[in-house]
């Protein structure tokens, strides 16, 4: 392997890497703005310039392959390429190229809101000039609309096409382009193609200073007032991972998160900006009880009392109805209470899209119907009749708070049931006919371990807290359980939980959100995986 | 060198001289009938024996250049034929298309064969629109004499040849913004490696050659490359067609042998300066290359290595004279609004810097410089394209040579003439 010398750092590289990605793996810091690891290399930003020795230009770290050399044109006889990223030289083109792409700057850090996550800024901090010498009036020139959700500040750009190269090898979809030339260039949309794609959000994030703003995020808030929490998107099977960006009790804005084995570097809208869904919900908080057709709240005793009276009869056959909304660990506890039959409700299927690039967002809308089907694996397709042959009377719902509309044979089953116990953290038309409700986090609130669609179980973090009275929903059916039996095993935490899984299902054995890490571990290959 | 002919100018004022018949007439298209019973390395190595050097701008050795592509590539070969003549002060390639254009088209030829090329471009600028039409009607001519199309001349070499007009961008005579304008993209050039003799136009091995580099190709084949070698110096050698206009006489394209005196250039083929004034300056090749006092231009010699040592270059050559009643800021504010126009817009240091330089110059002209301002203008010149000495780090400060060709003029007109830029500041600034 060639050997690079970077400053005083010795390192062995493999043939065809840039000179940028050895720095950047070995913590050399090497500014730039128009290269990023998922799009062509145009090094048009000439931020990234460093010195390699035996070159009499400085050199475009980010389009320097490291080679070898043959043996007499090795330096100081034994570097295929000795490269210097902060000599006099080098620091002073950076400042040289900083001071251009401030000319027409506004310098709004203020109400900008990508300030405090700005490279512009960054490194004009770090390498650049602490005044300016530009005397002449600025260029300045009105936002516009790229698409219904993306808006551009133009005098913010600093043209590095990022965003441009998304469209064309990322979605494939080509919206962006530049329009003029020169010092007039700006990024453009047509009137009759805008940047409305489903993955326009994305060009918000790659846009290394505050130029594409998503109008989603615009003004609402700073980047230091909020708190980062690595997890996982919940809006289909493919499981996204994101950074969810929260501030007290409210989500600002998902980003996605890289992980080459799901989502590579980008995420969808329908995610992006999923979390919504969540904010006006009309929520329950409390335990609910129904009596003469009108539910009152109870306290958790009393509703766990109620439901373990209920499911403790004598020979009461109970249906459970697990949900690919949920955990692993939630349904896989379910299963455990269940005598009956076990269904789920019907899969409600979209669009599958597949983009150029790869990326793809899955028809399956629901974040884990693999994991679900891995550790509950009596589902029945026909529940009805089942629940006929056994003459079930009783029914133990994991709502996924869809508020769906309730068909036939649903209306069928639940008029048979005497008894209907309905764990969910929204008044969904299905939680009306509950006798008992029991209240939950909504998604954002939970803990756990999901399985996407590829069979790669990923760590589920919450961001925030549980509303009201509700509990997490392994310990809402871990209070069921105890209530039925005595001596049922006693999980103080989730980790307890899945430790039992795993002994379960041996495709899950010696799962731990410290083996997942931030980017989960693949079943492919486990026992009955 | 009294005894010096022009060659690719010979015909020129010929009644029907772009014809096919006048061109057979004085035995054109023999040069690839040689050439077909050569193989494509004897080719490259007969044009590599002659030297010849690239008479687009940069000067690169025509034959070292064709010898970049691979051998046994299994792509296809391109030959693109830079006829996007946009430098100001040149129209050379304008002049040869209209009068000898078969003369180019057989220089394509030969170029192609040698490379392995079949299929060959002529990217031609947008403008020239009377020289597109002719070209169409000269192509065709050709591919009805077998001179194009399958089996030239019966032998079992096949070419094509495609015309494409530009649509009006100086930075698409770059080699690289042309191929990308070319494959129907936004002619922004390309960062190299990968060089276009392994990945030009579709990412295939590709060869762009200047109009007047493959005019030049029948005559080094027929005549051989010892004649070509013994014009003019060794390291440059051949005929060289000289553009002059600006402030003489007798404006004009000049053929003559490389190394011939600028003095002799200026006032004797061109016939003076206008009213026979003093010279006060030239650009020796286009407005990119840094311009030459009055002084230097008397005492210099048309050739690379003659230029490079006043810190010039030969460029296209195209001589643009200036005399004494030019106003160098305002020349200087001209030549800077040219590059900010063109600037693709690509590369930080030449979009910025380009705009930069045309408000302060501005500024400047209308009275409202300062001293600082001259101090700036070094500064900014030096960060688009830095010095013209070449030394480590002070050039390549963009992906195309733009960057260069805005600096290296405009630093020299500051360097060269700071008091007319002194004059132009308010006087009590100046005595502060």
């Amino acid at each position: 392997m060639p050997l690079l010398k970077i400053d005083s750092l010795e390192i062995e590289v493999e043939k065809g890497t840039t000179v940028l990605q050895a720095a950047m793996v070995n913590g050399i810091e090497i500014p730039y703005y128009c290269y990023h690891p998922a799009l062509e290399i145009v090094g048009s930003c000439r931020m990234c310039l460093v010195e390699v020795e035996g070159m009499p230009k400085l050199q475009v770290s980010c389009n320097t392959f490291v080679g070898e050399a043959p043996p007499e044109r090795k330096i100081e006889g034994k570097y295929d390429m000795v490269v210097n990223t902060h000599n006099d030289l080098v620091i002073q083109e950076r400042k040289n190229v900083l001071e251009f792409l401030l000319l027409n700057h506004p310098l709004d850090c203020p109400v900008c809101d990508q300030a405090g996550e700005c490279y512009l800024q960054d490194y004009s901090f770090k390498f650049g000039n602490a005044h300016s010498r530009f005397d002449e009036d600025k260029r300045v020139r009105p936002n516009e609309y790229l698409g219904s959700q993306i808006v551009i500040n133009h005098n913010r750009c600093i043209l590095c096409s990022r965003c441009i190269r998304f469209t064309r090898e990322i979605s494939g979809t080509s919206e962006l382009f530049v329009e003029a030339r020169g010092n007039k260039s700006k990024i453009a949309a047509l009137e009759d193609k805008p940047l409305d794609n489903l993955l326009a959000g994305n060009v918000a994030d790659i846009c290394p200073v505050g130029a594409l703003l998503s109008t989603d995020y615009i003004h609402k808030n700073r980047i230091w007032n909020l708190k980062k929490q690595p997890s996982v998107c919940q809006d289909c099977s493919v499981g996204c991972n994101v950074d969810v960006f929260y501030q007290k009790d409210k989500i600002l804005r998902l980003t996605p998160r890289e992980n080459h084995d799901v989502n590579g570097y980008f995420m969808c809208d329908i995610g992006r900006y999923g979390f919504h869904r969540f904010e006006d919900l009309d929520r329950i908080t409390t335990p609910m009880a129904r009596s003469n057709g009108s539910f009152s709240a109870v306290s958790w005793d009393e509703a766990i009392r109620k439901t373990a009276d209920k499911l403790g009869d004598e020979g009461a056959k109970i249906a459970g109805i697990v949900s690919p909304f949920h955990t692993n660990e939630t349904n896989f506890m379910l299963g455990q209470i269940i005598n009956g039959p076990t269904g789920t409700l019907p899969q409600m299927n979209d669009e599958e899209i597949i983009y150029q690039s790869g990326f793809r967002i899955s028809n399956d809308r629901s974040p884990n119907r693999r994991g679900m089907s891995d550790v509950c694996p009596a589902l029945l397709e026909d529940l009805v009749s089942e629940i006929d042959n056994q003459d079930v009377r009783m029914i133990y719902v994991l709502d996924d708070g869809i508020d769906r509309e309730i068909d036939d044979v649903w209306k069928k089953i639940l008029a048979k049931m005497d008894f209907v116990v309905v764990q969910t953290y929204a008044m969904t038309t299905l939680a009306q006919s509950a006798n008992i409700i029991l209240p939950g986090p909504a998604p954002y609130e939970r803990e756990g371990t999901i399985t996407n669609d590829g069979g790669r179980v990923q760590w589920l973090r919450p961001s925030l807290p549980m509303k009201g009275e509700s509990r997490a929903d392994w310990e809402i059916l871990m209070m069921v359980m105890k209530a039925l039996d005595k001596d049922a095993q006693d999980f103080t935490d989730i980790g307890q939980v899945m430790k039992d899984m795993g002994e379960k299902f041996p495709a899950y054995d010696g799962l731990s959100f410290f083996r997942l890490g931030p980017h989960g571990m693949s079943l492919n290959g486990r026992a009955n995986g | 060198m009294s005894t010096f002919e022009p060659v690719l100018t010979s015909n020129i004022t010929k009644e029907n001289s772009h014809t096919l018949d006048f061109y057979q007439s004085i035995g054109g298209y023999s040069a690839i009938k040689k050439v077909l019973s050569m193989s494509p390395l004897e080719v490259i190595d007969v044009v590599k024996a002659s030297n010849l050097r690239g008479r687009g701008g940069a000067g690169f050795p025509t034959g070292l250049k064709w010898s970049f592509v691979p051998k046994d590539s299994e792509k296809p070969i391109y030959l693109i034929n830079n006829a996007d003549e946009s430098e100001p002060g040149t129209f050379k390639d304008r002049l040869l298309m209209n009068k000898a254009p078969h003369q180019m088209l057989e220089g394509m030829i030969i170029a192609s064969y040698a490379i392995g090329c079949h299929t060959s471009f002529i990217y031609i600028r947008g403008e020239f629109y009377r020289e597109y039409m002719l070209l169409e009607k000269v192509v065709a001519e050709a591919y009805e004499n077998n001179l194009l199309g399958d089996n030239i001349l019966g032998s079992d070499y096949s070419l094509d040849v495609v015309i494409h007009r530009g649509a009006g961008a100086y930075i698409c005579g770059e080699e690289t913004g042309l191929i990308e304008s070319l494959e129907g993209k936004r002619g922004w050039p390309r960062i190299k490696p990968p060089f276009p003799a392994i990945e030009g136009y579709l990412q295939c091995p590709t060869v762009v050659n200047n109009v007047e580099t493959l005019s030049c190709l029948p005559h080094i084949i027929t005549r051989g490359a010892d004649w070509f070698q013994s014009i003019g110096p060794e390291k440059g050698p051949g005929p060289r067609l000289f553009c002059v206009s600006g402030r003489v006489k007798n404006p004009g394209v000049f053929e003559e042998p490389m190394g011939i005196d600028l003095k002799d250039l200026i006032f004797e083929k061109a016939g003076g300066i206008t009213n026979d004034n003093k010279l006060k300056a030239v650009f020796p090749g286009g407005s990119s290359s840094a311009i030459l006092t009055a002084a230097e231009a008397i005492d210099v010699k048309m050739d690379f290595e003659e230029l490079a040592k006043k810190k010039t270059m030969l460029g296209s050559a195209g001589v643009i004279v200036m005399d004494e009643t030019v106003d160098m800021v305002h020349a200087c504010l001209n030549i800077a609004r040219f590059y900010a126009h063109e600037s693709c817009g690509q590369c930080t240091p030449c979009r910025e810097g380009t705009t930069w330089l045309v408000k302060m110059l501005t500024r400047m002209v209308k009275g409202r410089g300062t001293l600082k301002d001259i101090n700036m203008l070094f500064e900014i010149t030096d960060n688009i394209g830095g010095l013209i000495d070449f030394s480590k780090g002070s050039y390549g400060k963009t992906i195309c040579p733009f960057g260069e060709a805005v600096a290296w003029p405009i630093r020299s007109f500051v360097e060269k003439f700071k008091d007319e830029f002194i004059k132009y500041l308010p006087q009590e600034k100046v005595a502060a």
